[in-house]
């Protein structure tokens, strides 16, 4: 014993004081997690047993007029990934990329971007085909955290008609999540991102319904603990008339440009195409980078919606705006007469026109399009009167309709030319801007509602898609009313010889190929030339012309002559809306 | 033997029986969503029978006549060699030797009760290690099994090796300064042992550093095991209420996880308790180590306690972030019939050695000063 170093119990002692200590940690660390911080797992734990999973709202239905579905929705599979439940994202990711034939960046780059929300699922790829559903499924116990949700997703039943009026769906992104108008929107909704789809898109969507359930560490689930169900999203009647928009869009063809029917008693836009399209099922589950670089790279710009975002030259279809300017100021009347040697002389320049109109009256002088008549009174009238005017008819303002990134267009004027070129208004401005050219720009739209506001009797409408919205559960649909925007204040006898100078246009001026058996029609044609290559050919009318019910604008980019390149198109469709059977050679005879 | 019996520790005994009946309670809950608990709760009291009948012969006979001779090394080097050729893998690593319709053993529980006996005897002959080139012959002792179970893998057990060797090279009365040199020696060690180890090991290192590295993986046992314990709370949810139990969001919550079983479901309240028993259990271990009759006794008592204070340490410290997740068994209550075994003949062991404490004179003499090896000779009245 006496060898024994330091004595035997020493060392054991000691030992025992290590003990105590280190049990003091335990129990130190036991009281921090479990006293201290035990709400906050406690919390954790509730968050890990219950799942809120989403009931998806079924989005509303686009009818056109007459109760024709356009644009519905359909029962797709999305696959998601709950990202807490990826045991191992190195085994699993690569895996999953390859049957989703997804980048494996972009999955990781989802996951990342949810990283706030790690209990709620992650959709990787909407749509998918029953091949991946199934190749899913087999793979289930190597996809820890993979699940299949069953999604609506949007179906545009007649492709790429209307798409610019009727728009397109695409995932909520940042910048959007971020602003206050999307307040109560969520990363990953699909949202509106053009036409009705956008703008209408809180009536459309719904509401995301909820269920509450258990279910253990695989994700399975055990009980439902409660259930807030979806509710669907409201339907919508458009004011799109089926037939006339596809008579539009075949009479227009693949020619680059834009048509607007309206009804100029109401509004209501009856067709809006613009070409080149895009066709939105593309867009409805999720479009891919590459394709979207594509479609919003081509220079042919096919997600412009021409007809409302798109500003022109009107050329000489502004001539209505000069004519009723001159009417209105007692420049010119009725039975003012003009003679045309084929120029017009202002100061040292000279304007030339097509050709020598010889001596025309007013109404002779709109049908023929004379553009030494129109400088004339353009002269006479002058330019604050011709932006008046045309401010009046709507030009140089956004009209109001109800689709997103409308152009207002442009009409200049002294304090404009002014402000932005630093230079005062030249008497030659007046000339130019008489017959359309110079700065003023207009819009499809601008012009269709112009036409309808002249053939109305004055009242300028303001254009809109939407007719009737539908509540699903209560079947009740509610008309929607759209009160016009005000009245171009023209007179009786001034309103009068406009009308006949533009319904002289299709009997036996600039307009006579667009004429049709039974149909008395008011219109003009235009060719504005632009710095872009040849002019562009516009075409607008409104029809029966003593009471009409139809409104049109056609333009086609670099067609050349109003009469030749639009008139035809607005000719179709004026044919399909009244139902008139046009000879077999017009282009684009009604389906 | 009644005069033996006197001494026996009856504050261990109903120590470890408070243990192994809150282990069944436990257990009932944990394997609730295991497919029932009737199952494993038979497997356990077949295990119970077992770990009775083995601590009854263990105690039975005086420890001096057969612990840790040569043939109980050799007979574990063998067994650790056995299981690396016919064991099964489960899980990554072959642990098991099959065993029909007992399922498996698993040696390297029972190998670190081996290496306490052999140990001991080595340590008991000779004079204290008071250098670090003195330490050599105890290192390649533990060295040899130790190396077995690495190759494994069992990274836990070989970590317990490692503990009884350093608690019983302290009791055995090893000079300070020479430890604390093996231990400088250890730490430059630790680039190499790095290199050695297996990348989910290595990740388990790292999430244990931080968390945050790999919640998705590596990172999800421990951040289960700790919203586990913490939401457990004050008083536990109550048994069979446990959300991280019951749904499984803890792997291997029966074994190695049993501890984030009690913290739930019984609160700081049931944890504490089960670790103050714990606290008592390894004080009449030291208490027997302390008043042992020889140095072997001493050093088998000392050796033990090192074990289940570095079980319990690890085991639970895991569960609350404040150890790598290591997979290595809650004593007494992990399930587990190999290390129950194992625990049962720890138990038998010291309660051997401190049944027998006033029998030093008799029986005894110590001599390991002149490197005498001939205690057979000298047994016995």
């Amino acid at each position: 014993m006496a060898s024994e170093p330091a004595g035997p119990t020493t060392r054991v002692t000691a030992l025992g004081v290590v003990v105590a200590l280190l049990f003091a940690i335990l129990v130190g660390r036991l009281w921090q997690l479990q006293v201290v911080q035990g709400e906050h797992y406690l919390a954790e734990s509730e968050e890990n047993r219950l799942r809120d999973l989403r009931l998806p709202a079924p989005r509303g239905t686009l009818y056109d007029r007459k109760g024709r579905p356009l644009v519905t929705s359909r029962a797709a599979f999305t696959v998601s990934i709950l990202p807490n439940e990826i045991r191992s994202a190195e085994r699993v990711l690569p895996r999953l990329a390859a049957i989703l034939q997804l980048p494996e960046g972009e999955i990781r780059d989802r996951i990342a971007r949810a990283r706030s929300r790690p209990f709620e699922p992650v959709r990787l790829r909407r749509d998918v085909s029953k091949a991946i559903v199934a190749m899913v499924e087999e793979n289930r116990l190597d996809l820890p955290g993979v699940i299949i949700e069953v999604e609506p997703v949007r179906h545009y039943l007649y492709g790429s008609l209307a798409a610019h009026a009727l728009g397109y769906l695409g995932e909520i992104n940042p910048a959007e999540l971020a602003s206050t108008a999307w307040t109560d929107y969520r990363m990953g909704d699909l949202v509106g991102k053009g036409g009705v789809e956008r703008v209408y898109d809180r009536v459309l969507r719904g509401y995301e319904g909820r269920q509450r359930v258990e279910v253990d560490a695989r994700g399975r689930l055990l009980r439902v603990l409660g259930r807030e169900p979806a509710r669907a999203g409201r339907s919508i009647v458009l004011t799109i008339d089926l037939d006339i928009q596809r008579a539009a869009e075949a009479a227009l063809g693949t020619r680059t440009g834009a048509v607007v029917v309206l009804d100029p008693r109401n509004g209501e836009i009856l067709a809006l195409a613009s070409h080149p399209a895009y066709d939105p099922n593309a867009f409805a589950a999720g479009i891919s980078a590459r394709r979207w670089a594509r479609l919003s790279g081509d220079r042919t710009l096919p997600l412009l919606n021409r007809a409302a975002e798109g500003a022109y030259e009107p050329g000489s279809v502004f001539k209505i705006v000069t004519a009723a300017a001159a009417l209105t100021r007692g420049t010119a009347t009725r039975a003012t007469r003009i003679h045309c040697p084929g120029v017009f002389r202002l100061g040292g320049w000279i304007f030339h026109d097509l050709r020598a109109h010889g001596t025309v009256d007013f109404v002779t002088g709109v049908a023929q399009s004379c553009n030494v008549f129109f400088w004339t009174l353009g002269y006479r009238t002058g330019g604050e009167a011709m932006s008046q005017m045309a401010h009046a008819l709507g030009l140089g303002e956004r009209t109001g309709v109800d689709l997103p990134s409308e152009s207002p267009g442009l009409i200049p004027s002294a304090a404009w030319k002014q402000r932005t070129l630093g230079e005062p208004w030249y008497p030659g401005d007046n000339i130019n801007m008489a017959i359309g050219q110079g700065w003023v720009n207009t819009t499809p739209l601008q012009i269709a509602r112009m036409a309808a506001a002249v053939g109305n009797g004055g009242t300028l409408v303001r254009p809109h898609l939407v007719r009737e919205i539908i509540d699903p559960e209560t079947r009740q649909s509610e008309r929607v009313r759209v009160a016009p925007l005000g009245s171009i204040h023209m007179g009786a006898e001034a309103l009068a010889t406009l009308r006949d100078g533009l319904e002289a246009v299709v009997l036996r001026g600039t307009g006579r190929r667009v004429a049709l058996p039974g149909l008395a029609i008011a219109g003009k044609t235009g060719s504005a030339e632009n710095p872009r290559g040849k002019p562009h050919a516009w075409f607008t009318a409104y029809a029966p012309a003593e009471a009409p019910r139809v409104a049109l604008a056609v333009l086609v980019e670099h067609g050349w002559r109003g009469s030749v390149a639009a008139g035809p198109i607005a000719k179709a469709i004026l044919a399909t809306a009244f139902g008139i059977a046009t000879e077999p050679q017009t282009q684009g005879a009604a389906p | 033997m009644r005069g033996i019996l006197r001494d026996l520790d009856g504050v261990l005994l109903a120590t470890t029986v408070a243990l192994i009946v809150i282990g069944l309670v436990v257990l009932a809950s944990a394997t609730a969503s295991l497919g029932g608990p009737a199952q494993y709760l038979r497997t356990r009291l077949v295990h119970l029978g077992v770990a009775a009948v083995a601590m009854l012969a263990i105690l039975a006979v005086d420890y001096r006549r057969w612990a840790g001779g040569r043939m109980l090394y050799l007979a574990n080097l063998a067994l650790l060699g056995l299981v690396l050729m016919v064991g099964v893998t489960r899980l990554g690593a072959t642990r098991w030797i099959p065993l029909g319709p007992f399922g498996g053993f698993q040696p390297s529980e029972l190998a670190k009760i081996a290496l306490i006996l052999t140990l001991a005897r080595h340590l008991a002959d000779r004079p204290p290690p008071a250098s670090v080139p003195a330490f050599m012959p105890y290192l390649a002792h533990a060295g040899v099994p130790v190396l077995l179970i690495v190759a494994q893998p069992d990274l836990g057990t070989a970590m317990v090796v490692g503990a009884i060797l350093l608690g019983m090279l302290f009791v055995a009365g090893a000079r300070l300064g020479a430890m604390a040199s093996l231990g400088g020696l250890a730490l430059m060690g630790m680039p190499f042992l790095w290199s050695v180890l297996h990348d989910y090991q290595r990740r388990r290192l790292l999430v244990f550093l931080d968390p945050g590295v790999d919640p998705l993986g590596a990172g999800y046992a421990l951040a289960q095991a700790k919203i586990a314990v913490g939401s457990g709370q004050l008083w536990g949810k109550g048994l069979f209420a446990g959300t991280q139990n019951l749904l499984r969001f803890i792997p291997e919550q029966h074994t190695d996880f049993i501890f984030t079983v009690i913290g739930e479901e019984l609160g700081f309240v049931g944890a504490v308790l089960v670790l103050a028993l714990f606290l008592i259990w390894i004080w009449r271990a030291l208490r027997i180590s302390a008043a042992a009759s020889d140095r072997l006794g001493r050093l088998i008592a000392g050796g033990v306690a090192a074990m289940v204070v570095f079980h319990v340490f690890v085991s639970v410290g895991m569960t609350i972030g404040l150890m790598p997740i290591t997979g290595i068994p809650l004593p007494f209550l992990s399930y587990g019939g190999s290390s129950l075994l194992a625990m049962s003949v720890a138990t038998g062991l010291l309660l051997n050695v401190g049944m027998r404490r006033r029998r030093r004179k008799i029986l005894f003499e110590e001599q390991w000063s002149d490197g005498q090896r001939d205690h057979r000779q000298r047994r016995t009245v």
